[in-house]
Order: structure tokens, then C-alpha cells, then sequence
């Protein structure tokens, strides 16, 4: 994938229009960017009428934290976004796309990823009494 | 007086082991909350220890009604790591399969609430209604439940005669618009047990990120097969059945309707299923090292597999599955406030919610 630091701007929507900002790969319409702030993302995504699809977690290599990939559907266009979590934290948006809220919670106690902005409820998974367990940890 | 009242997680009213701990106020939902992860089997961590060929089987395994879908979206997502295009002929069995797949899954469903409208007339007509669409996937595939017809770069089995599979499909249409199409579209019973109750706003659904027949009853036109053709969708020619309304008996017409759009489909793809192979005959395979994604409209909504493989791998580095139910379920909590609690079962079974998908 091609990194383009001219478009560096956490403004998405500014930049849907704009093919040079995107990679085709592997059906997903990739932001070429780095993006820091997943909420002013996610408000951007509100502002175009995409509708939020999923975010995939994907844990790293030892020490090197974990991949969030942000997808967002707009009019048929898979727009992915991601996030590299180094300390198993990343604003929640939650409050700005009700639809993240499964997902979060899922990733929360799949991969004991935090999300800070929001309240947990009881269990979705239920390995045990523990909220926040990384599951791939505990199989091993 | 308020009082709290739990449904669930095992529960004559329930189809699917989940848990909704309702607040009511007399016999009126106040609020509600859903709880789910009673099954929850871990299947994403579980396929990365399996080869590309044994995954497909793991994923079919996923849903034990739309189970062909979940391997056709896999394979999709697989074949853009391995290069492979599937020749046109199994373009078309996929669609074969997917549209058979979303026909029973649809008057598999229609049975259910016809049960719990108390309508057990039209639940034993439609459940034999399905055992007929199942001999037809029988048919075609030698299984009733998991068909194994997918494979990277194809379809393991052909369609030898689609002929006679259209005669099947032909009279199933013919059973399906004198019985069940007039009976959940005029009846005065579903009309009674459905409309009004279970309301989904069109503002709430798109909130929601709902998909598939949930979100097309409130107003919200989205189909990947009309938004991004997969398989040989492209070559078809169907209409997409939006209502307006976004209560119960809008979610009812709507999969009614898909019912006939469904059978369109499988009339096109059936009489002009292109001659040729049936996979691209690959032994062995070679993934590039990536990411893919690749999305398929089940019967209840939007599949997506994001699938990633590490170089010289047999096995994924990463399955994770979104399924309709996934999506669709949160949004139940928003349809029974103000309902009645007698009609909690019905607006909860109106999403068509799918555990097995959900606790993947």
C-alpha cells in the first residue's frame, strides 16, 4: 500500500471525492493516510451518510500491539480506515456511531482492547468472571 | 409500578438462546436490554489453525441455515489473495445456491412467525414448503444442510441438467404464490398480529447500521447484490423490495416479496447458465501475503469475511466475520419499547435473528 502524507488529514470527508487518497486493495477502498483521531473520523463518516460496518482487530507480533481496521460502507464502496493500537486503548465512538457498539464490546473482550468514553455492560462473551481478557492469551 | 422482567436465555418465546431483560410498566415494554455470548464458540480464533481447505469447511459451519453463503463469501475473499477468477458457469451455480439458500431461509422463516402469530396452519405449510426447497438443494448439492459447494476458484459440484432443477424451482413458485404470498400479504390475521407493532424508524435503522430485510422495511434501499455485484449477479435482472413503514408486517411483506424476486432470479440463472467449467482446477494454491475483503447479501443481510494471510502460509493469519445478526440485533432493543409484552416474540423473531451467526 502507498502512503500519500500530502492528504495527512484527519478530515476524511474532505477527501471522498478524491481518488489519490484511496488504494484499491482487496475490496476495500483504503485511506492513505495516517489518521490519530478515530472519533473526528467516525464524525466525518456521519457527515457523508456512510454507514458503519465493522471494525476487524488483528493482534501483532509480541509487543507491537494491535491492527484496527475501521470499515465504513458508502453507497457500495467499502472505505477502510486503520488504527495501529500500541496500549490496548483507543477512543471509543460509541456515542457517535451507535452501531460500533457490539463490535467494541466484542473486540473489548476478545482482544482486552480499551476503549475509554464508554460503560461496559455484563458479558457478550462469557470466558469467565473477567471483563476485558484477551482470548487468544488464555487459549495459548 | 415499574417491574423487571427477564426473557431468556432459554425460553419457550425465544428461537435463539440470548437473553432480553425487559423493564414494563403493566403489560408495556419501558426499556430493554439484550445479552448474548451464551454459545459463543470462537470459531474466528479457530480457523487459524486450519489450512485454506479445512477453513472452508470450519466457516460452513458457522450458520446452519444461510451455511452455503459463509463459505461463498470465504472463497470470495480468498480468491482475491490467490488471484483466482471462477469461470462464468460456476458464477452462476453461486447464485443458484445463494438464491435457493435465501428461498429457504426465507419460508423457514415466514413458518416461525406464522407460529408465533398463532397461525400453526401456515407454520406446517411453509416448514413443508421448505423440505421441498431443501430437496431441490438436496439435488443439487447431495446435502440438505451444509451443501460443501464452494471452493477457491469455483464450485466442487455442476448443475448437470438445470432443466429439471428449473421445473423444481418452477413449481415450488407456483405452491409459494398461492399459498404464502396472498396468505401473509392480505390475510387479515397477519395484518392483526403485525402492523403497527415492532416499529424500527427509518432514522433508527440507518443509526443502527441494520442491513438486509431489517433495513429495507425501514426505508432503506441497500442490497450488495444491486450495490456491488458479486458471483453473476450483474447478468440479473430483479427488483429490490423497500417498505416504508419499518414495523413487523413491513419486514413480512418485504421477505415475501424477495420470495418472488428470488424465484425471478433463479429462473434467469437457470436458463442461461453458461456452458464451460466448473472451477479453475488448481491443485494446489498460493496466497499473497494481505488482507481481503469480500461481502455477500445473505438471506438477512450483509456477510463480510476480512480474511489475512501471512507469506508462505497454509493457514489464515485472520478470519473475522460480520454477520447480519450481528448487525440487526441491537436494533431490537429500539423495537419493543411501548410494545406489548405478547408481542415481544414476534418483533424479536421479525428480525429473523440468527444465534449460530451471532455467537460465531
Amino acid at each position: 500500500m502507498s502512503t500519500v502524507a500530502s492528504v495527512a488529514s484527519d478530515d476524511v470527508a474532505q477527501h471522498i471525492g478524491d481518488e489519490s487518497s484511496w488504494v484499491h486493495k482487496g475490496g476495500v477502498h483504503w485511506y492513505c493516510a495516517e489518521l490519530t483521531d478515530v472519533r473526528r473520523l467516525a464524525r466525518s463518516m456521519n457527515a457523508v451518510h456512510a454507514r458503519f460496518v465493522t471494525i476487524t482487530a488483528t493482534e501483532l507480533a509480541a509487543g507491537e500491539g494491535f491492527r484496527l481496521e475501521y470499515l465504513w460502507d458508502l453507497d457500495g464502496r467499502l472505505l477502510g480506515f486503520t488504527f495501529h493500537v500500541t496500549h490496548s486503548s483507543i477512543e471509543s465512538i460509541y456515542d457517535i456511531c451507535e452501531a460500533a457498539d457490539w463490535i467494541e464490546r466484542e473486540i473489548h473482550e476478545g482482544f482486552a482492547i480499551d476503549f475509554p468514553g464508554r460503560i461496559y455492560e455484563p458479558l457478550l462473551l462469557r470466558p469467565g468472571d473477567k471483563l476485558g481478557v484477551n482470548l487468544r492469551e488464555v487459549a495459548k | 409500578m415499574s417491574y423487571k422482567l427477564p426473557m431468556g436465555p432459554y425460553h419457550p418465546a425465544l428461537e435463539e438462546p440470548y437473553k432480553l431483560d425487559m423493564t414494563c410498566e403493566g403489560e408495556t415494554v419501558c426499556e430493554a436490554k439484550l445479552h448474548i455470548g451464551f454459545n459463543f464458540r470462537g470459531i474466528e480464533h479457530l480457523a487459524e489453525t486450519r489450512n485454506y481447505i479445512q477453513v472452508i469447511a470450519l466457516m460452513e459451519r458457522v450458520c446452519g441455515i444461510c451455511s452455503n453463503i459463509h463459505t461463498l463469501t470465504l472463497c470470495q475473499a480468498m480468491e482475491q489473495l490467490t488471484g483466482l477468477t471462477p469461470p462464468p458457469r460456476a458464477l452462476y451455480i453461486r447464485v443458484v445456491m445463494a438464491e435457493l439458500e435465501r428461498l429457504h431461509s426465507h419460508v423457514l422463516w415466514a413458518g416461525i412467525a406464522a407460529k408465533l402469530m398463532g397461525f400453526k396452519t401456515m407454520f406446517m405449510e411453509c416448514f413443508a414448503l421448505r423440505e421441498k426447497v431443501m430437496d431441490v438443494l438436496q439435488a443439487i448439492s447431495g446435502n440438505r444442510v451444509n451443501y460443501s459447494m464452494n471452493r477457491i476458484g469455483g464450485v466442487n459440484r455442476d448443475i448437470a441438467d438445470p432443466q429439471s432443477i428449473l421445473q423444481m424451482v418452477e413449481q415450488l413458485e407456483r405452491e409459494m404464490a398461492s399459498t404464502i404470498i396472498p396468505i401473509f400479504t392480505t390475510s387479515t390475521t397477519a395484518r392483526s398480529r403485525c402492523a403497527g407493532i415492532g416499529v424500527l424508524t427509518h432514522e433508527k435503522a440507518i443509526s443502527c447500521g441494520v442491513v438486509g430485510p431489517t433495513a429495507r422495511a425501514s426505508g432503506v434501499p441497500q442490497d450488495l447484490r444491486r450495490a456491488t455485484p458479486y458471483a453473476a449477479y450483474s447478468e440479473m435482472k430483479f427488483d429490490v423490495p423497500v417498505e416504508q413503514d419499518g414495523d413487523v408486517r413491513a419486514r413480512l411483506l418485504v421477505r415475501a416479496l424477495e420470495i418472488m424476486e428470488t424465484c425471478r432470479i433463479l429462473r434467469q440463472a437457470l436458463n442461461k447458465m453458461p456452458a464451460g467449467e466448473i472451477h479453475t482446477g488448481e491443485a494446489k494454491v498460493v496466497f499473497t501475503a494481505g488482507t481481503a475483503v469480500s461481502r455477500v447479501e445473505a438471506p438477512r443481510g450483509e456477510v463480510m469475511y476480512s480474511v489475512a494471510w501471512k507469506e508462505n502460509s497454509r493457514n489464515p493469519a485472520r478470519v473475522h466475520v460480520r454477520t447480519p445478526t450481528f448487525a440487526n440485533m441491537p436494533a431490537i432493543r429500539w423495537m419493543v419499547l411501548g410494545a406489548r409484552i405478547a408481542d415481544t416474540p414476534l418483533i424479536q423473531a421479525s428480525i429473523d435473528p440468527c444465534y449460530s451467526c451471532t455467537d460465531r
